[in-house]
């Protein structure tokens, strides 16, 4: 194993379905990436490269590894751990949907099809081939946020291209929408409101919806969150507020005379009341965990809820961070919430669930712009998160000092509003319309 | 009469031939200096270039020269070289006397010719020649024709012959000759001579040696003049001094004259130096030591004395004034190796200044860090959260004039001077809704009420009352009922200039105001309006309007009163007092403040500015910022005195914008220079202990157009985010 170069003695470690057996390799320190992922290849004998990043101490290797070595100070006689991931290949723009309003909310969760709301109070429905399939005025007032309920049960008996849609807007007030795609049996999309929520008396900025389907959270500027079931009433829960005749002659007229009494007033199972400034971001824990929901707020607090009991389980208190949106990573172990400034920082919530220890972060992700929305894949390691400076960022948490890619949606400084990663697929929305970005393939989904 | 000629001859010949044979060397020599003169004669006739020198290799020309000369000189010569050039006598027999005689042949005269015979050619005489200075000619030759004058250039011509002849700067114009004539070396050193105060004769020599006629060696007179005895009085003594003497004599007898007369010597001769009293002044001080060499100034000193490399060269890099010590340590091997002291005038020098100029006291130089002057303040890391980047943009077309935060801090409302009003969310920055108006928008402010929600909009002699969309109904209701009552308050008795409108409920629409109010015509646009606190009273103040520049309006009672029957000078701001009833007047110098439940003045604040363009007080209510347009921020304690407790100049242009965050110990000022200052302004309950500002950051991102900056600076409440409107159109918001 002598060599007239210097050399470095290593272990691979991986968490990717390639691994090598655990072994001491000497490697030359002037090598980069691309001959350690050739060296891995070759290891292993795939018979389909595929190249491999790799984090020496959580940190992403990209000079050779002895300059790596002397910028850390580390010297040639350590043995290294090195871990191995797939590589993440830059982001491919695929389909660039212009908007006439700005874009609040994305979701790509329907096969075929984007969905899209915007601040024109329209929801938008558009096929893989950037054709607008459907376009429903839902609220008169800017919508904030979208959100698909999944029906399971529905799905065998029901066609599959109608769909329930839950939306949350600046008009107080969210509310379900069926939609309905056309398909063989319907040639022509179709959207009615089913139910409109009303509790909140400020605008609602998020709405969401259990993996199952039964429930959802909506969170509003006036610190409450409500937890509703997604059963459309047959009659009004919520008797109509008291408005005088002038209110309800405009109302009338912009329903454009349709039979008012279609839309049912529901009114929620059940009110979350702790937070004390604006709550931006509410979510249900992952599958299996749903009985657990998370939110964040303006006042620099993430908080866990019962929500079968509707009480406050625990609460992560930061320090003047205003929040401003939250996502859970697959396996349920972290929260990452944005913040206004320019951070987005990680929280154990586990341990968080378990004692009742100050909470501290476990990491932060730097921006350069105030980062407005996240979305996590099916890996716990990779988040994207969009920020008002118009990019795009894919970050890996196990290598937190700068994102691995990132793209940037549009030309100009132009804000990113929401953005939803599925299947293969970033869709962004933001002040420059819609956007859809092939990324990283969600394997395990 | 022939014998005497022949004789004449003879002594002719016998004077040629002896100097010839009895001083020969001699007269060589008197030949030669001769010739000098010869030579100097003749250039002075002739050529004036070059003294001629004579030099031992001279060529024939010379030599021939020189023999002229010395025929000029009358020497005959017998030289036998010279016998062919000279002119022979001829030998011939008068016919007169039959004798032999000598006859030479006839000088010829021209190689011998005088300039001065020459001719001429203008012959007017000696006249002053600038009586021809208008004619074309100069004067007229013997034939009695015009001497014209020559052609001369022009202006430049003469420039050039300046330059390229080098003697020209010493040569004049002749007027008769009407030509430049070179001055000769001779006239030059007449002006050297003169110029330098010396004789301007060349020759004359002023120390030529004396020559001793009647003394000297070899003159002394011996034999007497005159043969007479010596006289009598050369031997008898003086009868007159005699008789002097007796007289001097007498006198003393008589005791007239006192010989000898003794001395006062009152001070002794000698005394002891050290046995008089010190004076009152402090001794001398005593003059300092030389210091004792020490062992490095030694000629072998240990080797630990001796200075390492990178120790000499830092030695010799620093200045003479900066060495620690002045000399190397250098080590000799023995005493007789030790060169010469190459420093010891030097040190004597210093040594001399030492004791006679040098001061002898030594003075301690005053070593002050700069740091410690400057005050001891927290570091702006201690103090976040304050904001420090812009998080999003909203675009005006026009100049952003002014802009309003509502109480919740979620929502901006904007105007510019294009006549558009914004509204939009703080966090997102999507323009939710737009209202237009004719002519700039003055002013905007959201009423502090929380249960109702709506702002004011100032536009030409008006003020429209707006309510924002999507509200929730009991707010909606409440904010309506306040606004445009169903029954409303009865009118008061005396009728006031400014009318309060309600559309009627019908023709009510998002986008028009729910009640306007119009001020008394021409009174111009509203460049300010503030709330009272509780949200009931707003007070405007307006440009234009020489009367009633300030109004407060009562919303509950839809009334409007001026509350200054006179106001001296222009009113510029005014704010009421967060917790007592106190309203704050600014004029374009002063802030008065009034007690408004007892009318009468309480303060006149002078700021000290010379003309005031923003005020806003503490939400404590103690504290007031007054900024002007000549860059000065003043901070007021209004327990203290009338006179600013501090002034901050920090701007670089008028500062145009000022407001104090209604929670967070901050406050914010903007100015034309286009930037933002935030400062950290923490105010002490503790009566004892002042404010502590500090100032924290400076925003840049607006740009100034139109030699305006940031024209309005507002908090979000809530939050550490300030919202800033630019005449660039832009409305930042900025983050912590």
């Amino acid at each position: 194993m002598a060599s007239s170069t210097t050399s470095c003695s290593v272990v691979f470690t991986t968490q990717t379905p390639y691994p090598l057996p655990s072994q001491k390799y000497v490697i030359p320190t002037s090598w980069k990436r691309y001959h350690f992922s050739q060296l891995i290849n070759k290891a292993l004998a795939l018979a389909k490269p595929i190249p491999f990043d790799f984090l020496v101490k959580g940190e992403l290797l990209k000079t050779s590894l002895g300059e790596w070595c002397s910028d850390n100070g580390i010297g040639e006689e350590e043995t290294l751990e090195i871990e191995y991931i797939e590589s993440v290949m830059p982001p491919q723009k695929m389909s660039d949907i212009p908007h006439d309003d700005w874009v609040s909310s994305v979701s790509c969760q329907m096969t075929g099809h984007f969905l899209t709301a915007s601040y024109d109070g329209y929801i938008r429905c558009f096929d893989y081939s950037q054709k607008v399939v459907l376009s429903t005025l839902a609220h008169t007032a800017p919508i904030t946020s979208l959100s698909i309920i999944p029906e399971s049960k529905f799905a065998s008996d029901e066609d599959e291209s109608s769909r329930l849609v839950a939306t949350s807007s600046h008009d107080l007030s969210a509310q379900i929408t069926r939609i309905s795609l056309p398909s063989d049996s319907t040639p022509k999309s179709e959207s009615k409101d089913l139910a409109k929520l009303i509790l909140h008396t400020a605008p609602v900025s998020s709405v969401t919806s259990n993996s199952s389907g039964t429930h959802l959270l909506t969170s509003s500027w006036d610190t409450l969150i409500g937890l509703w079931d997604t059963s459309v009433p047959t009659s009004d829960e919520v008797p109509e507020a008291p408005i005088n005749e002038r209110e309800r002659k405009k109302r009338r007229k912009l329903n454009g005379g349709t039979n008012e009494s279609a839309i049912k007033r529901k009114a929620p199972t059940m009110v979350l009341r702790s937070h004390t400034a604006r709550v931006s971001r509410v979510v249900f824990g992952n599958a299996g965990s749903e009985n657990t929901a998370y939110s964040c707020g303006f006042d620099s607090t993430v908080r866990l809820w019962d929500v079968e009991n509707g009480v406050c389980t625990h609460t992560i208190t930061a320090s003047e961070k205003p929040f401003l949106d939250l996502a859970l990573n697959s396996d349920g172990h972290t929260a990452l919430a944005a913040s206004t400034d320019r951070t987005v920082t990680l929280y154990d919530v586990r341990e968080a669930s378990s004692s009742t220890s100050i909470s501290t972060s476990s990491g932060v992700l730097l921006h350069t712009a105030t980062p407005s929305c996240l979305s996590t894949g099916a890996t716990p390691y990779q988040v994207f998160t969009g920020a008002y400076d118009g990019a795009v960022r894919l970050w890996d948490l196990r290598s937190m000092k700068s994102a691995i890619t990132s793209f940037r949606a549009w030309s100009g400084i132009k804000k990113v509003l929401s953005i939803d990663w599925r299947r293969g697929m970033v869709g962004v929305g933001g002040e420059g319309g819609f956007e859809v970005w092939t990324a990283v393939e969600d394997i395990h989904s | 009469m022939t014998v005497q000629a022949r004789s004449s001859t003879k002594r002719k010949q016998l004077d040629h031939d002896e100097p010839f044979t009895a001083f020969d060397e001699s007269v060589n020599m008197e030949m030669l200096s001769d010739e000098e003169n010869g030579e100097d004669v003749e250039s002075d006739n002739g050529d004036v270039d070059e003294f001629p020198e004579i030099d031992e290799e001279s060529s024939e020309e010379d030599e021939i020269y020189l023999g002229e000369e010395d025929e000029a000189s009358g020497q005959g010569s017998d030289n036998g070289e010279e016998l062919d050039i000279f002119p022979k006598a001829k030998t011939i027999v008068s016919d007169i006397t039959s004798q032999e005689k000598r006859v030479y042949p006839e000088i010829e005269p021209e190689y011998d010719s005088d300039s001065s015979t020459e001719d001429a050619p203008n012959r007017v005489g000696d006249i002053p020649m600038h009586w021809y200075d208008d004619l074309p000619h100069v004067g007229y030759d013997m034939d009695g024709k015009r001497v014209l004058k020559a052609a001369r250039g022009d202006e430049l011509d003469r420039f050039l012959e300046t330059v390229e002849d080098p003697n020209s700067w010493t040569s004049a114009f002749d007027k008769k000759a009407q030509a430049d004539k070179p001055l000769t070396a001779e006239e030059l050193d007449i002006i050297r001579r003169l110029h330098a105060n010396e004789n301007p004769d060349a020759n004359y020599d002023p120390y030529e040696p004396l020559s001793e006629w009647f003394t000297g060696k070899g003159k002394e007179e011996i034999m007497p003049l005159s043969a007479a005895p010596e006289p009598k009085r050369r031997w008898v003594p003086s009868k007159w001094e005699h008789k002097k003497v007796m007289k001097i004599v007498r006198a003393i007898r008589q005791g007239r004259i006192l010989p000898n007369k003794a001395k006062s010597t009152s001070q002794p001769q000698f005394y002891s130096i050290w046995s008089e009293s010190s004076s009152s002044h402090a001794p001398p001080l005593p003059a300092p030591k030389p210091p004792l060499p020490t062992n490095s100034e030694s000629y072998n000193p240990p080797e630990e004395y001796l200075p390492a490399e990178e120790e000499k060269k830092q030695w010799e890099e620093t200045d003479p004034e900066d060495r620690e010590r002045d000399y190397l340590p250098q080590k000799y091997s023995a005493l007789r190796l030790v060169p010469g002291y190459d420093r010891f005038i030097k040190d004597r020098f210093n040594r001399q200044l030492d004791l006679y100029m040098a001061p002898r006291v030594q003075r301690v130089k005053l070593n002050i860090d700069p740091d410690s002057l400057i005050p001891k303040l927290p570091s702006p890391n201690s103090l976040k959260p304050f904001p420090v980047y812009k998080s999003l943009q909203v675009v005006h077309g026009h100049m952003a004039r002014c802009i309003s935060v509502s109480p919740d801090g979620a929502w901006v409302v904007s105007g510019d001077e294009g006549g558009v009003v914004g509204l939009w969310e703080v966090n997102v920055g999507r323009e939710i809704k737009k209202w237009k108006f004719d002519g700039k928008i003055g002013s905007i402010e959201w009423c502090p009420r929380t249960d109702t929600c709506y702002f004011v909009v100032g536009t030409e002699d008006m003020l429209h009352f707006l309510i924002p969309p999507n509200l929730p109904p009991s707010v909606l209701q409440l904010t309506q009922s306040t606004l445009a009552p169903s029954t409303l308050p009865p009118a008061p008795e005396t009728p006031s200039p400014v009318k309060w409108s309600t559309p009627s409920s019908n023709t009510w629409t998002d986008d028009s105001a729910i009640l306007t109010v119009h001020l008394p015509s021409s009174s111009g646009l509203p460049t300010q309006i503030t709330w009272h606190r509780r949200g009931d009273y707003l007070a405007s103040v307006s440009i234009g309007g020489s009367q009633g520049a300030v109004w407060i309006h009562q919303v509950s009672r839809r009334h409007s009163q001026a509350p200054f029957k006179k106001v001296r000078g222009k009113v510029q701001l005014v704010l009421f007092h967060p917790m007592k009833p106190y309203f704050f007047v600014a004029t374009q110098q002063y802030v008065r403040m009034y007690n408004l439940s007892e009318q009468k003045l309480l303060k006149t604040l002078q700021p000290g500015i010379k003309w005031i363009s923003s005020m806003d007080v503490h939400p404590s209510g103690d504290h007031l910022i007054v900024g002007g347009y000549d860059r000065k921020l003043c901070w007021f304690d209004l327990e203290l005195s009338d006179k600013p407790y501090k002034v901050l100049r920090y701007h670089t242009r008028a500062i145009r914008s000022l407001h104090f965050h209604p929670t967070y110990p901050l406050f914010a000022s903007s100015s034309d220079d286009g930037a933002i200052q935030i400062f950290h302004a923490r105010v002490y309950n503790d009566l004892m202990t002042d404010p502590l500002i500090v100032p924290l950051k400076i925003l840049r991102g607006h740009e100034v157009t139109k030699g305006l900056g940031v024209l309005q600076v507002k908090w979000c409440n809530r939050h550490p985010w300030l919202v800033s409107g630019g005449a660039d159109g832009a409305v930042n918001v900025w983050c912590s």
